[in-house]
């Protein structure tokens, strides 16, 4: 099954998407401001020959979507070359059901990129693996300077509640700390995919 | 043999938006283990978890699964540490 424009046309667009957001307003618009768009990144979207339609299916809970909605929708507004159509997982599982991460996770966020024809062109879903892989050496190194935390294995409940708060605080710095460097990735992974449209 | 009450925890991401799953297997487990269990933890946590110990066991790991528990398994791993008390 694929994505009909009348279907596509059904979203919300960004505005209207971040009007309706229920929760992490905050954390979402300080994302899209503290985004630094290098020139030559947002060249690589400004000279797409023609304007190029992007299905984002997102929730307002999810963090891979706080972190990665904004950087788009930075790049929409820069560049005036990405249409977006925002749908909520949980209402249109129809659209989710489509893009399922390796076949069986509804992950989210998701952008589908395609052209005027609704041919698709590119996806991205969630995160990258390069942002994974960071998070989980980050996570290994926290855990081996913090014996008192256990193994990462080690299940939450067991942890006594002093600790579980201490870990919580420790994992959301950890998060800060790399979010620069996330953005940038999740910028060239977007760049990757408008990369193969041709002239 | 003798019986103990069982102490179930769910840990659950709550930036996932995971309290359904959670509600619906405490609600579970209330229904067919009632007085079978001594407590019933919820703890929201994030990075995409929903794990279930039973009396400290991992019974149940998102991370390591890839999926939402099956209500069933959470049971039967109650049931079978009530067995062993």
């Amino acid at each position: 099954m694929a994505v009909s424009r009348e279907r596509f046309e059904q979203g919300m667009t960004y505005e209207q998407y971040k009007e309706q957001m229920t929760r992490n307003q905050e954390r979402f618009a300080a994302n899209e401001r503290e985004l630094m768009l290098a020139p030559a990144d947002l060249a690589a979207f400004q000279s797409l020959p023609r304007p190029l339609h992007v299905l984002v299916i997102a929730e307002d809970w999810c963090g891979d979507v706080i972190d990665n909605l904004p950087i788009l929708g930075r790049i929409a507004q820069e560049s005036g070359k990405l249409d977006l159509r925002v749908f909520l997982r949980d209402q249109n599982l129809d659209l989710i059901d489509q893009y399922l991460k390796e076949g069986q996770f509804r992950s989210i966020p998701v952008f589908v990129f395609f052209d005027d024809a609704f041919n698709e062109i590119g996806r991205f879903i969630e995160r990258t693996e390069v942002v994974t892989e960071r998070r989980a050496q980050a996570r290994r190194e926290l855990y081996a300077q913090h014996p008192e935390f256990g193994s990462p294995e080690t299940p939450i409940s067991q942890l006594p509640e002093d600790v579980r708060v201490k870990l919580m605080e420790e994992l959301a710095a950890q998060r800060n700390t790399t979010r620069a460097a996330d953005s940038q990735e999740t910028v060239r992974a977007l760049r990757e995919i408008v990369s193969g449209v041709p002239a | 043999m003798a019986q103990h009450l069982v102490k179930v925890s769910i840990t659950y991401c709550s930036e996932c938006g995971y309290e359904p799953q959670t509600l619906a297997l405490a609600e579970a487990l209330m229904k067919t283990c009632g007085r079978e269990l001594s407590e019933i933890e919820l703890i929201p946590w994030d990075e995409g978890s929903f794990d279930v110990t039973v009396d400290g066991e991992l019974v149940h790991s998102m991370y390591r699964e890839g999926s939402f528990p099956a209500h069933e398994t959470v049971i039967a791993a109650v049931r079978r540490h009530r067995g062993e008390g």
